[in-house]
C-alpha cells in the first residue's frame, strides 16, 4: 500500500463541495469518489466526513434530501446550492493561486543557488 | 432548514442521522464482502472506518450548531419534572417572584409612560425633535425666530410652532375653559397625521391673522363634548366669545406634542392675536415681538441627519439671531442665561418641571421594588439552598457519574431561571392590576391641565420584564448552583444527610440572606412611616383658614373679552345671586385661592420709616371682596373687614396679617398697633394705603408648601383692585358638593358662554398639597409590607429549615428533660440574633435612605427617632412570630422518634 498524505487542514470542505458539484450523491459514494479520484492519495477520514458534511448544510454550502437509490433503499443525497457554488469557485481560485506559488518557489529554490 | 426548526423536528433529525450512518456502514459492508471479507469482519471493519458511531453523531450533533440549544431543552424538561414533583415549593417560590417582578414590571410600565415612550400616533416619531432655548422648562422661541430657524436650517424637513393656552369654550351649562394649542398651519403635516374627518390647516391659514378663525377638535373630545357627530365639521363653535369654524377631527390618541398635557383643540397661530383680550392685545401683535418667547418648535430631521448634526446646524442660526439682535437684558432673569438652541427628541413627558417630578419620583419608586426584588431573591436563593441540600445525593452521583461541575450549574441556573420566567408571566398580570391601582394617585391637577397617562404595557415593558426575569434567575440561583454543585461526592453518597452539620457556621449564607432581607424590608418601612407622619402633619397642621364646607369656583373673564366695567359688574352680580341660594352662608371674591397654583407677592414698605430697597419686605398680595375672612374661615385679629364703603373712589385701605404686621413695625406688641398706620404697596407705582385691619396669619401661599410659615400677606379691597381673574368662595351649611349645580346654573344665568372653571370644594384644592407624601406612604407603604411580608418568610423558612436539621438534638435535649418553654427559648434566640443583626444594619441604611427623602417630607425630621423605633419593633414583632412557628413545631417533636430516626 502506498503511503496516504494526511488533508491539509480545511482542504476537506473544499473537495467535499468539489465531489458534490458534479450531481447530486450520499456520503458514502463521497468517500469513494474521493478516494478513487486521488488514486488512493488522499484518505478522508470517515469519521470526519459526516460532520462535515452537516456543518456545510449548516452553513447553507449544501442542501439534502431523501431519495431512493438503484438498490431500492432510501439515502441522504447532497446537492450544492448557489452560495456553495460561488464558495466552491472562490475557493478553488485560492487553492490554485496558493498552488502556483508554491510550486513556483519550490521550483526556484530547485533551480537556484 | 433554520435552527428553531432543527431543534423541533429534534427527533427526526435524530431518526436521520442514524439512518444516514446506517447507510454509509451497510454499503461499506457490503464492499468489503465484495472484496473477500467474512460478513463478521466486513462489519467490524466498516465500524472501525467509520470511528465509533457515537462520536460521529456527537461531531454531527455540534457541527450543525444546536447542540447547547438541545442540552437546554432537556435541562428544561427535567426542570419541569423537578417542579411538578414539588408542587409546594415551586409555588412558593414562583409566587415570591411574581411579587417581586411584578412589582418591577409596574414601574417599569410607569416610567416608560412617563419617560420613554415616544409620541403616539404620529408618523416616525424618531425623527421629530423639539426646538428649546436654554434648559427646556419651557416654550422659548419667539414667532420671528421660528421663522427665521425655519428658513434657513438645511437639516429639518419642516419646522412647527405651537403654543398652548387656556381656552374659554361656550357651551351654556356646560361651558368650560380647555387647554388649547396655537399652531402653524404645517403642524398637523410635520407630525405625519391626518385628521379622522375633515382637514388640517391650510397653507393660507398661515399667513393673514385674524383671517381664519378654524379649529381642528381632539378626537376624544370630539367624543365626550359632541357625542362623534360627524356632521360636525363645517359647524361653529364658540371658543373666547368668538365663532369658530370646526374643519377636522384629529385622529384618536393624539393629545399634542406636550404628554401628558391633553390638547383639546388646536387653532392656527394666526389666531392669535385675536385670541387674546388683554388691554391694548390687538395693538402688538403677538408674532411680530422678538420678546414674546412664548412658543415651542417641532421638526422634523432630513433623512441621514443625526440630531447631532442638526442640532449644530440650528445652533449655529440661533447665534446669528442672537448676536444680531440681542436680547434686552431686562428680558432675561439671569444674564447668564443659557440661550444655546437644543434638540430634544420627544420622549414622555416633555413638560419640563413635571419632567423633573417624574424622574424622581421614577428614581424612588425604582429603588424600592429594586430593594423588593432583592428580598424576594433572597428569599428564593434561601429556599433553593434548603432544597440543594436535599438534593445533595443526586447532584453527587451525577458528578461521580462523570457530569462536569459547569454542566450541573448550567442545569440548575436553567431551572432557576424558567422558575424566573413563571414567576414574571405571573408578575405581569400583577404588574398590571398594580398600575391601575397606582393611576389612583395620578397629580390632581385642575383642569385644563388634563393628565393623561397611558399605563398599558408595550413591547419595551415586556422586553424589560423578561431580562430582568434571566437576570433574577441567574442571581438567586447563582449561589445555590455553586453550592449544591461542590464536588465533595462521598459524604453525600454515604448519606450523610447531616452532611453539613459537623461545620455550620453561624453566619452563613443562608443566615446572611435572612439578615439582608430584614434590612432591606426595614429600612423602606421606615421610609414608608416618615410618609405616614408627614400625613398625620399635614392633617393636623393649622392652615389659618377652614377649606371644609366651602365650595370654591374660578373665572378668567379676560379669555370672555370682558372689559373691567363688565366684570365687576359679573362679579357684584354673581355674588349677589350666590348669597341668595338656599344653603348659602356667606360669598365672596378673591384673587387668589389658597393653595392653588398661583401666588403674587409685592414689596410692601412702611410710611412711618425709611427702608433701604433690598430689606423690602415680600408679601402675598391677595385682594378680596367684603366677608372675605368670615367665608374662608380666618378670623379678623383687629380692625374691621372689607365693606360697601370701600369703593374706587374712597381711600385706599388694607388688612395685614399678623406676621407682615410684625415684620413691618417690629417695635409693636399687640398687632391692633397696627391699626391706622400707612403703607405702601406695589413694584413700579407704590399705592400708600391705611391699615385697618389686622387677620390671623394663614397657609395660604402655593400648593406644595404645606410645611413653610405662613408667609407675610396683605389683602386689599377687590373693589379697589380689580382682576380679571378671579376665584368666588361660598361658604355653605353643609356638603359644598351639593350646591354645585346650583352654582353652575346661575353662572349661565348670566352668561351662557363663561365657564366656571375648577368648580370644587375647597378642601380637593388644599389636598393637592399633600398629595406627594400621600403617594409616597402608599407607594413605600404597599412595597414596604410586601418587603416584610417576605422577609418574613424568609425567617420562617430558615427556621422550619434549622428545626428540621436540628430534631435529633431537639429530641435529646428533651429526652434529657428540658421543657418545651427551654426549647422554644432556643430556636427563637437563634432567630432572634439574625433579626437583630439585619435590624441594626436595616437602622443604618434607612439613615443613609431617608435623608434623599428629606424634601419629600414635613412635620418631622428624616431620622425621627418615633418612627425609626416603632418600625424596629414591629419588624421584631413579626420576627418573633415568623420564629415562635417553627420552634413550637419543634416542641412537638417526640424524642423517641427523633432519636431513631437516624
Amino acid at each position: 500500500m502506498k503511503p496516504k498524505s494526511d488533508l491539509p487542514q480545511g482542504t476537506l470542505d473544499l473537495l467535499i463541495l468539489k465531489v458534490v458539484a458534479l450531481g447530486p450523491i450520499h456520503g458514502y459514494a463521497i468517500a469513494q469518489r474521493l478516494e478513487q479520484v486521488s488514486r488512493g492519495v488522499v484518505q478522508v477520514p470517515q469519521g470526519s466526513l459526516y460532520p462535515a458534511l452537516h456543518r456545510l448544510e449548516n452553513r447553507g454550502l449544501l442542501a439534502a434530501g431523501w431519495k431512493v437509490t438503484e438498490t431500492g433503499r432510501e439515502a441522504k443525497f447532497y446537492r450544492v446550492t448557489r452560495k456553495g457554488q460561488a464558495q466552491l469557485e472562490t475557493e478553488t481560485a485560492g487553492w490554485q493561486r496558493l498552488t502556483q506559488a508554491v510550486s513556483l518557489i519550490l521550483k526556484m529554490s530547485e533551480g537556484g543557488a | 432548514m433554520t435552527w428553531w426548526h432543527r431543534l423541533f423536528h429534534q427527533r427526526q433529525h435524530e431518526e436521520q442521522l442514524e439512518k444516514e450512518l446506517r447507510h454509509h456502514l451497510d454499503l461499506h459492508t457490503s464492499d468489503l464482502i465484495a472484496q473477500g471479507y467474512s460478513p463478521e469482519e466486513a462489519q467490524r471493519q466498516a465500524h472501525l472506518a467509520l470511528g465509533g458511531s457515537e462520536q460521529v453523531k456527537e461531531m454531527c450533533r455540534e457541527a450543525r450548531g444546536t447542540r447547547w440549544l438541545e442540552e437546554l431543552l432537556k435541562d428544561v424538561r427535567i426542570g419541569v419534572r423537578m417542579f411538578r414533583k414539588n408542587p409546594g415549593f415551586t409555588l412558593v417560590v414562583i409566587a415570591t417572584l411574581a411579587l417581586g417582578i411584578g412589582a418591577n414590571t409596574a414601574i417599569f410600565g410607569l416610567v416608560d409612560a412617563l419617560l420613554l415612550r415616544p409620541l403616539p400616533v404620529v408618523k416616525a416619531p424618531g425623527e421629530l425633535v423639539l426646538l428649546m432655548r436654554g434648559d427646556g422648562r419651557g416654550p422659548t422661541l419667539s414667532y420671528p425666530d421660528f421663522a427665521v430657524l425655519r428658513e434657513r436650517n438645511e437639516v429639518l424637513s419642516d419646522l412647527a410652532l405651537y403654543t398652548q393656552a387656556p381656552i374659554s369654550f361656550g357651551n351654556n351649562l356646560r361651558s368650560e375653559v380647555v387647554l388649547g394649542a396655537m399652531v402653524s398651519a404645517n403642524y398637523f403635516d410635520v407630525l405625519g397625521i391626518k385628521p379622522s374627518f375633515g382637514r388640517a390647516f391650510l397653507p393660507e391659514e398661515d399667513r393673514t391673522p385674524g383671517a381664519h378663525p378654524v379649529v381642528v377638535l381632539n378626537h376624544s373630545f370630539w367624543q365626550s363634548r359632541f357625542n362623534s357627530d360627524r356632521t360636525l365639521v363645517g359647524q361653529t363653535i364658540v371658543l373666547n366669545n368668538r365663532r369658530f369654524t370646526i374643519v377636522g377631527i384629529a385622529p384618536s390618541g393624539f393629545d399634542g406634542e406636550s404628554p401628558p398635557m391633553k390638547v383639546s383643540l388646536w387653532i392656527p397661530v394666526m389666531m392669535m392675536a385675536s385670541m387674546r383680550w388683554e388691554p391694548g392685545a390687538l395693538d402688538h401683535d403677538p408674532l411680530n415681538n422678538r420678546q414674546n418667547e412664548d412658543f415651542g418648535a417641532i421638526g422634523r430631521l432630513k433623512q441621514d441627519v443625526s440630531i447631532s448634526q442638526a442640532q449644530a446646524a440650528l445652533e449655529t442660526i440661533n447665534r446669528q439671531l442672537e448676536e444680531s439682535n440681542p436680547p434686552p437684558p431686562e428680558q432675561r432673569l439671569n444674564p447668564n442665561d443659557d440661550r444655546s438652541l437644543k434638540l430634544i427628541s420627544p420622549q414622555g413627558i416633555m413638560l419640563g418641571p413635571i419632567r423633573e417630578m417624574a424622574v424622581t419620583s421614577s428614581r424612588l419608586a425604582g429603588a424600592t421594588v429594586l430593594t423588593v426584588l432583592l428580598i424576594a431573591c433572597a428569599n428564593v436563593a434561601n429556599l433553593l439552598m434548603a432544597r440543594a441540600a436535599r438534593r445533595r445525593k443526586e447532584v453527587a452521583v451525577r458528578l461521580a457519574l462523570g457530569a462536569t461541575r459547569w454542566r450541573l450549574i448550567r442545569q440548575l441556573l436553567t431551572e432557576s431561571v424558567l422558575l424566573a420566567l413563571v414567576g414574571a408571566t405571573a408578575g405581569l398580570f400583577l404588574a398590571y392590576w398594580i398600575n391601575q391601582l397606582l393611576m389612583a394617585f395620578k397629580p390632581p391637577f385642575p383642569p385644563p391641565f388634563t393628565f393623561t397617562l397611558d399605563v398599558s404595557f408595550d413591547i419595551r415593558t415586556f422586553v424589560f420584564t423578561f431580562l430582568l426575569a434571566i437576570a433574577t434567575g441567574v442571581i438567586f440561583g447563582l449561589v445555590p448552583a455553586l453550592q449544591a454543585s461542590r464536588p465533595d461526592v462521598l459524604p453525600a453518597l454515604k448519606d450523610e444527610s447531616n452532611a453539613e452539620s459537623p461545620r455550620v457556621r453561624w453566619l452563613n449564607l443562608r443566615n446572611a440572606l435572612v439578615i439582608t432581607q430584614v434590612a432591606l424590608s426595614l429600612a423602606l418601612l421606615i421610609s414608608t412611616g416618615l410618609f405616614l407622619r408627614t400625613l398625620r402633619y399635614a392633617r393636623q397642621i393649622d392652615l389659618g383658614f377652614k377649606p371644609d364646607q366651602v365650595l370654591a369656583v374660578s373665572f378668567n373673564l379676560r379669555l370672555q373679552g370682558y372689559n373691567e366695567a363688565k366684570g365687576r359688574e359679573f362679579y357684584q352680580r354673581i355674588l349677589e345671586r350666590l348669597e341668595s341660594l338656599p344653603g348659602v352662608q356667606t360669598a365672596s371674591v378673591t384673587n387668589l385661592l389658597p393653595l392653588g397654583f398661583m401666588w403674587l407677592s409685592t414689596p410692601v414698605v412702611p410710611e412711618d420709616r425709611e427702608v433701604p430697597p433690598d430689606d423690602r419686605i415680600f408679601a402675598g398680595d391677595v385682594c378680596v371682596g367684603s366677608k372675605y375672612f368670615e367665608t374662608i374661615g380666618t378670623p379678623l385679629l383687629r380692625g374691621r373687614d372689607f365693606t360697601a364703603q370701600d369703593t374706587i373712589k374712597s381711600p385706599a385701605v388694607a388688612i395685614v396679617s399678623e406676621k407682615l404686621a410684625h415684620s413691618l413695625w417690629p417695635e409693636i406688641n399687640d398687632p391692633g398697633e397696627a391699626l391706622g398706620k400707612r403703607l405702601r404697596v406695589g413694584r413700579s407705582n407704590p399705592i400708600s394705603c391705611e391699615v385697618i385691619g389686622v387677620a390671623k396669619d394663614s397657609r395660604t401661599n402655593i400648593f406644595n408648601r404645606l410645611d413653610r410659615a405662613p408667609e407675610p400677606t396683605i389683602y386689599r379691597p377687590f373693589t379697589q383692585n380689580y382682576s380679571a381673574l378671579a376665584s368666588l368662595i361660598v361658604r355653605t351649611d353643609g356638603d359644598p358638593r351639593s350646591l354645585i349645580s346650583a352654582v353652575q346654573h346661575e353662572v349661565a344665568a348670566l352668561d351662557e358662554n363663561l365657564p366656571p372653571q375648577n368648580l370644587q370644594p375647597l378642601s380637593e384644592t388644599v389636598s393637592l398639597a399633600s398629595w406627594s407624601a400621600r403617594t409616597g406612604a402608599a407607594v413605600l407603604g404597599v412595597f414596604g409590607l410586601l418587603g416584610l411580608v417576605l422577609a418574613a418568610i424568609g425567617i420562617y423558612g430558615v427556621m422550619s429549615y434549622s428545626v428540621s436539621r436540628r430534631t435529633r438534638e431537639i429530641g435529646l435535649r428533651m429526652a434529657l428533660g428540658a421543657e418545651t418553654r427551654d426549647v422554644i427559648k432556643l430556636i427563637v434566640k437563634q432567630g432572634m440574633g439574625l433579626t437583630l443583626i439585619g435590624a441594626i444594619i436595616g437602622v443604618m441604611l434607612a439613615l443613609a435612605v431617608t435623608r434623599l427623602l428629606a424634601s419629600l417630607l414635613y412635620g418631622v425630621t428624616a431620622t425621627d427617632p418615633a418612627t425609626f423605633a416603632g418600625v424596629v419593633l414591629f419588624v421584631i414583632g413579626v420576627a418573633v412570630l415568623a420564629c415562635y412557628l417553627p420552634a413550637r413545631r419543634a416542641t412537638k417533636v417526640d424524642p423517641m422518634m427523633a432519636l431513631r430516626c437516624e
